[in-house]
């Protein structure tokens, strides 16, 4: 036993001196290793850090928030109301003053409350860690979570100017348990800085339920007692978006992997020698295997670690613009301070190792074929090139099959992402049949005189064996990229027309207490053209947190609305019957419900039904929304608030001027209103801050693309110097030898980019029309657009150059040497 | 056509410097051939490729076709190799993804001097008609060695190298296929300088080069 | 005294090395404890927020239906966070902190609260009615007119419910020079005057049993900017209610490299009193117990000691009812009820509250 392990480790060792004299390959297996886990983990960590983020959202900076107390009128909290109830002996409630302000235009979320009031577990100042005097006494401080003091360039002791003038409490880096990417700063302070006079809400603390009763009939009447259920929801709400996450970054790791296939099976090509020697020297072809599924563990666990650092850092990199997504979109509170655990670890080990398994198998097994026939000359390699590529297209097929099967079945956002790993994977598969038929068709077409240009053709068929699983992982690559582009493109115009439609009004006033009454008279002023007062209320529908929206159906929005779908009873609606509501078409898609459906919501008096007269868009909403009447809504849920003013300006040059006068003099702070472009102007920046992580993930793939090709061109080389020596023999001079070289690849590329257009369309059809209305329940035309193929044409034939320059470079360093050698191989 | 003068060349080595051509000087005139038979080791193929330009001597002095090669760069050895020299090699060489006709064809295109009439003579000398449209994977040993020597003569060279041309062929084929290059050659006008360690393969030629100890005797 | 009680101030961030290092910190800024003006009543019940720390310290020995013993201790501290102006409201440089601890037949239960001063959540003021008050949250004692008596402590945590009245009919007792008190020979002193002889009835509620008690209590009230000097690690306090209804009050200061500073009062049952001086009084601690606490640290505190007032011809053992009386608060101590036997046939056996700080 242990003379096989000392055999076995000679073995090894000699298997594994390979690395350290073909430096370049080694250097591209790690580097396909590393960047397929490190793009993989890096999504895994963020997606793993979010859900432990939400898996806190029923802990509010520290404390239990089991629930919250509103106010019934959106008006927030009196500080008297809040007292009161504190020396009633609720000592589990604290207030929470929460709010979004703007820096440029950039949101950014403050929360405030009282650190004293906190019914935190440890010692309530020990564990906040700043300097509490300073905190809660002029000038106060305003705590930044230090990435995004450095997002803001702040540093301690600087200042923030918001858009309203207002002035931010000097900064220090501190940060709060469940703080998130929002500001922290006293309550007593925020108060006084943004000049308010109302909490948000107040938080409570873990209640009995005898004290959650005694609670509730010792609120006052205009307060209500909430249950905090994100934790729930949240979960629930972003799942589309994780699996989204996960499924870019399982392509990146499935190209990385292409990567290590091709340098997997180099490094076995070139060690063929060695194997024989091993074997003559009577090392078994198992000991010989177990060696090589040794050099895999080791590989494997080489590539986990570097892999790892790889994502943590690149994780580090694109969490703050995901978590600012997710506290836009979801509200959910994501901080950035990475956790990697040991789950995480072992999981990226077992999926490196298994990857770098399936990248062995195939050359391995090709290896024991060959091992029983030696003798093997071009024309098996030509056959057998022709044979694989009919295998791989057979299986392509067969999975192109499967997609097709599964998509006609289709019906949750996992399932829509395997159809889509099977189509992308099917293409691939088909990929080198098709390149083969495309140049066998352009070499028909070619006039005899054209020798060169024939060679140069003739050539692919030199280079395709060895380049063709580099064009698999840029095809996927770009596929991936033109997909989903397309699908960001297409989002983005949607979302463009949506808001263009949806925010028709000139102004919006966000501070749900501020009457049109109070600074209008009687709702008239010659400044004024219209305006349209909703009222809302949120309920739980269909497993699901509901917005139902009071709305006035005359108001020129409502008239306006962007319809998916829409019946006959549209105009009852408009009329203000109150058996139609107009639902979001998440209610649709996400909750079957059909035109015309009847819909049953709790309402205060009890289960009421109506029917659907039309879906709209609600893009970004991850919530099921009901439009009805405003009576209607005022009746049946008497704890409806006012939420949302719109008004519609006159067109006089100072009718803005004016209405802000109003506003300030009704005693509305500025902030307490936006216009219409700032509105427009601020969820674009989100919807691309949203899908920047998109961009980046698919900026990385097709970098790995590149690699995969730059490793694949030089192993290429390598193998095919001892013909360029023979060429150069010829008298071939180096621009020749580039057509002939570069021609076939950039026509190889050229080939597989075309391929990717149509797939790319696929791709994002099944993004747009499918994944899209699975996870979010938001429809939209799909708008292929030229740019962004151009774009990335110019982008792939930038890496093709780059790529060849390398390897051109790298052949001028080595020819001289293979031109001494010519010859010697043949004795 | 072809004059050294005291060439040295030497490989360094574990065991210290070996001299493989130590002070060697020889000529070839045109349109004559030579045999350069040897050891194993003894040099031969290195004489080859320092006349190709494979190789650089240490010293001396190599003229080929009344030039001085002294001075010749890289490219210029590139072009004097289009232009004016073939190389015939055991393993043929054909570049694999091209078929007979355009493998045939290949240097004369890319030395710009492609003439229909001598390739249609080529191909019937060598007995290709029937094969150009093939790959030469689907040839046997002999025909791929013809189609190396019709590309090594349609661009009508100054001078052809041949290392051990006929190594890889059985003794009927050898025979043939050596027949057909020392015809050929001289139908085409061109020299020829080929390594070979067979006494019969030499005796087709005209000169036969004994290289021992870095030196060559020469036999009429 | 009871600086004891000043644990307030966790705020502080200098508190972190020594949790009494703000009884020592330096006074500079606020105003100094001095011989005059006297105290006053009922202004004096009230804060004096420009002093740094300040506290009403009710403990109590009670009795139930039984005669079984439990013990009470309410303390409501403030403290400010500078010496600058108060601007008040949310701004407020206040804050109060309250402890509120039972010691039940069987155990020792403590809660402890914090709120800012300036919003009305704790204070010490007259109320609408202009009865006197003290409270944070919903615990509250609440007076008649400018008096803490007759009174009403209302106090719910940790399942405990207590509702009492407070009763005393005997004079306030100044301590020190007319309620100047001094605490060591460098000067640090404190404004402080008490209230020995309290009757307590009332009910107590604990998980869900209710019992009636009575017993008398003891009210500690004091303000001071510096009342620790900064080589006194901590204090054994001592209060007692003899048998023959006087009371007692003897404490040292323990000092890092001499003689603790030591003293008392005497005070009649009619509440008369007198000072006691460094030698009319002997204590020594006579044996020291080990206290492994909820979190694993061990603290050997002395709960048995022996009292003597030579002058007086008066000996007691003084011994903790319940060892396991420690507040691991903010600023932890060890607070309980103890027991005094005469160990001399003209002294009178009683009951008190001992307080241990800086072990």
């Amino acid at each position: 036993m242990r003379r096989l392990l000392s055999v076995l480790t000679r073995v090894l060792l000699t298997l594994l001196s390979h690395y350290r004299r073909h430096i370049a390959q080694t250097l591209f297996l790690a580097i396909g290793l590393v960047t397929g886990v490190g793009l993989w983990s890096a999504v895994q960590i963020i997606n793993d850090h979010a859900r432990a983020s939400y898996s806190e959202a029923d802990q509010l900076l520290g404390a239990q928030a089991s629930h919250w107390v509103r106010a019934r009128d959106g008006a927030g909290i009196d500080p008297a109301d809040y007292i009161a109830l504190r020396r009633d002996g609720f000592t589990q409630l604290y207030p929470i003053l929460e709010t979004r302000l703007a820096v440029n235009d950039e949101p950014l979320w403050l929360i405030a409350t009282d650190l004293l009031a906190l019914p935190r577990s440890e010692s309530p100042l020990g564990a906040s860690g700043g300097d509490w005097p300073s905190l809660v006494q002029p000038p106060y401080q305003t705590w930044y979570p230090p990435d995004l003091a450095a997002d803001f360039g702040i540093g301690p002791g600087d200042t923030l100017m918001l858009d309203d003038g207002r002035q931010l409490p000097p900064a220090a880096l501190q940060q709060q348990p469940q703080q998130g990417r929002r500001l922290f700063m006293d309550i007593g302070a925020a108060l006084a800085v943004l000049q308010r006079d109302h909490f948000s809400y107040l938080g409570v603390g873990e209640l009995s339920s005898a004290e959650t009763d005694r609670l509730r009939r010792a609120l006052p009447n205009h307060l209500q007692l909430v249950d905090n259920r994100q934790r729930l929801d949240l979960t629930q709400l972003t799942a589309s978006l994780h699996s989204h996450l996960t499924a870019m970054s399982l392509l990146a790791f499935a190209v990385g992997l292409f990567i290590v296939f091709n340098a997997v099976r180099f490094a076995l090509h070139l060690r063929r020698p060695t194997l024989h020697t091993l074997r003559e020297l009577g090392a078994s072809s198992r000991m010989l295997s177990v060696a090589v599924l040794l050099e895999a563990l080791v590989w494997s666990a080489l590539g986990t670690l570097g892999g790892l650092a790889a994502g943590r850092a690149l994780a580090t990199l694109l969490l703050p613009p995901v978590a600012s997504s997710l506290q836009s979109l979801y509200g959910a509170v994501v901080g950035t301070d990475i956790q990697l655990g040991w789950a995480r670890i072992l999981l990226a080990w077992g999926i490196t190792l298994v990857g770098l398994l399936l990248a062995l198998a195939w050359p391995l097994w090709r290896e024991a074929q060959q091992n029983i026939r030696q003798a093997r000359s071009a024309s098996d390699d030509w056959a057998a090139d022709r044979q694989a590529r009919r295998w791989l297209a057979l299986f392509g097929l067969l999975l192109a099959v499967a997609a097709l099967m599964l998509h006609s079945r289709m019906s949750t956002v996992t399932q829509g992402f395997v159809v889509l790993g099977l189509s992308l994977f099917a293409a691939a598969f088909v990929l080198p049949v098709w390149l083969a038929s495309a140049l066998r068709l352009v070499e028909r077409c070619l006039p005899e005189p054209a020798w060169k240009l024939r060679w140069a053709l003739r050539d692919a068929w030199a280079q395709l064996p060895q380049v063709r699983v580099a064009m698999m992982a840029l095809l996927l690559a770009l596929t991936a990229n033109l997909g989903v582009e397309t699908l960001v493109g297409s989002f983005r115009s949607a979302l463009t027309i949506w808001l263009d439609q949806r925010l028709a009004a000139d102004l919006y006033i966000q501070d749900d207490s501020l009457r049109l009454a109070a600074f209008t008279d009687h709702g008239a002023a010659p400044w004024l053209v219209a305006s349209h007062q909703r009222n809302g209320v949120q309920i739980r529908w269909s497993g699901r947190p509901t917005l139902i929206r009071g709305l006035n159906t005359n108001a020129p929005d409502s008239r306006a609305l962007p319809l998916a779908d829409a019946n006959e009873h549209l105009q009852d609606w408009f009329d203000g019957d109150n058996d139609w509501v107009l639902a979001n078409e998440q209610v649709h898609h996400l909750a079957g419900v059909e035109l015309g459906d009847r819909v049953q919501v709790d309402t205060a008096q009890g289960p009421q039904a109506f029917r659907i007269a039309g879906f709209f868009h609600d893009y970004g909403s991850p919530y099921f929304q009901l439009y009805l009447p405003y009576a209607t809504v005022e009746r049946l849920w008497p704890n409806a608030s006012p939420e949302g003013l719109a008004l519609w300006l006159s067109d006089a040059p100072d009718a803005e001027q004016q209405a802000e006068s109003a506003l300030l003099a009704a005693g509305a702070q500025p902030g307490d209103w936006l216009n219409q472009n700032t509105i427009k102007r601020v969820s674009l920046r989100i919807f691309d801050r949203t899908f920047a992580i998109t961009t980046a993930m698919n900026g990385l793939t097709l970098s790995v693309a590149g690699i995969a090709l730059l490793a694949a061109l030089l192993a290429l080389h390598q193998q095919r110097l001892s013909h360029y020596a023979h060429w150069r023999a010829l008298g071939v001079r180096y621009r020749e030898w580039l057509l002939i070289v570069a021609l076939p690849l950039a026509l190889l590329v050229a080939l597989t980019g075309l391929a990717a257009l149509p797939l790319g369309a696929l791709l994002s059809s099944l993004l747009v029309h499918d994944l899209n209305v699975h996870a979010f329940g938001w429809t939209m035309p799909l708008q292929w657009q030229w740019p962004p193929a151009l774009r990335l044409a110019a982008l792939t034939a930038a890496v093709l150059g780059l790529t060849l320059l390398i390897s051109l470079w790298q052949v001028r360093r080595r020819l001289p040497l293979a031109l001494k050698q010519l010859g010697e191989d043949d004795a | 056509m072809l004059e050294l003068t005291d060439v040295h060349k030497h490989f360094q080595q574990a065991d210290g410097a070996v001299r493989v051509l130590d002070g060697l000087s020889t000529s070839l005139a045109p349109g004559r051939s030579a045999a350069l038979l040897g050891e194993s080791g003894s040099g031969k193929s290195t004489l080859l490729h320092l006349i190709a330009g494979l190789d650089s001597a240490d010293s001396g002095r190599i003229v080929l076709d009344g030039t001085d090669t002294s001075a010749f760069k890289d490219a210029d050895w590139a072009a004097w190799r289009r232009d004016k020299l073939s190389l015939i090699f055991q393993n043929y060489h054909l570049v694999p993804t091209l078929t007979v006709a355009d493998n045939l064809a290949l240097q004369a295109r890319l030395a710009g001097r492609f003439d229909g009439d001598f390739y249609d003579h080529l191909v019937a000398r060598l007995g290709l008609s029937d094969l150009l449209k093939r790959l030469p994977h689907q040839l046997s040993g002999g025909q791929q060695q013809r189609v190396a020597i019709g590309r090594a003569l349609l661009h009508r060279p100054a001078l052809v190298l041949a290392d051990e041309p006929t190594g890889n062929l059985d003794e009927r084929s050898s025979a043939a296929v050596m027949a057909l290059l020392t015809e050929l050659v001289r139908e085409a006008g061109a020299s020829l300088l080929m390594v070979t360690h067979s006494p019969a393969m030499a005796a087709h030629l005209d000169e036969r080069w004994q290289l021992t100890n870095g030196r060559l005797e020469t036999a009429a | 005294m009871r600086y004891a009680r000043l644990l307030i101030i966790a705020l502080i961030s200098h508190a972190v090395a020594d949790d009494y290092q703000l009884l020592r910190a330096d006074p500079s800024g606020y105003p100094r404890a001095v011989p005059n003006p006297a105290i006053e009543f009922p202004t004096d019940h009230l804060p004096h927020p420009d002093f740094r720390i300040e506290w009403w310290y009710l403990t109590a020995n009670l009795t139930d239906a039984d005669g079984e013993s439990w013990g009470l201790q309410w303390t409501l501290f403030r403290q400010a966070m500078t010496p600058n102006a108060d601007p008040g409201g949310w701004a407020s440089k206040q804050v109060w902190m309250a402890h509120a601890a039972l010691s039940t037949p069987t155990g020792h239960r403590y809660a402890e609260r914090f709120a800012r001063g300036g919003i009305g959540q704790a204070g010490v003021a007259l109320n609408d009615t202009g009865d006197f008050n003290a409270w944070l949250d919903d615990w509250q004692w609440t007076g008649t007119a400018g008096s803490l008596f007759p009174g009403t402590l209302d106090l719910a945590f940790d399942a405990i419910n207590l509702d009492i009245t407070l009763n005393s009919t005997t004079p306030w007792v100044l301590q020190g020079e007319a309620g100047y008190h001094q605490k060591s020979d460098l000067g640090q002193a404190s404004h402080y005057y008490s209230q020995p002889h309290i009757q307590i009835d009332g009910e107590l509620t604990v998980d869900g049993e209710t019992f009636t008690v009575s017993g008398p209590g003891w009210l500690d009230r004091e303000w001071s900017s510096q009342p620790l000097a900064p080589n006194q690690p901590g204090w054994d306090w001592f209060s007692l209610h003899l048998n023959d209804g006087s009371a007692l009050m003897v404490y040292q200061l323990r000092n890092d490299n001499g003689e603790p500073w030591i003293n008392g009062t005497w005070v009649d049952a009619d509440g008369r009193s007198q000072s006691l001086e460094r030698g009319a009084i002997e204590l020594t601690a006579e044996s020291f117990t080990t206290l492994t606490l909820p979190t694993g640290e061990q603290k050997t505190l002395p709960l048995d000691w022996t009292l003597r007032l030579p002058d007086r011809n008066h000996s007691w053992r003084i011994t903790a009812l319940r060892p396991d009386s420690w507040l691991s608060t903010l600023f932890p101590y060890w607070e309980g009820p103890v027991v005094a036997q005469s160990q001399n046939p003209a002294t009178p056996g009683g009951m008190g509250y001992l307080e241990l700080t800086g072990y």
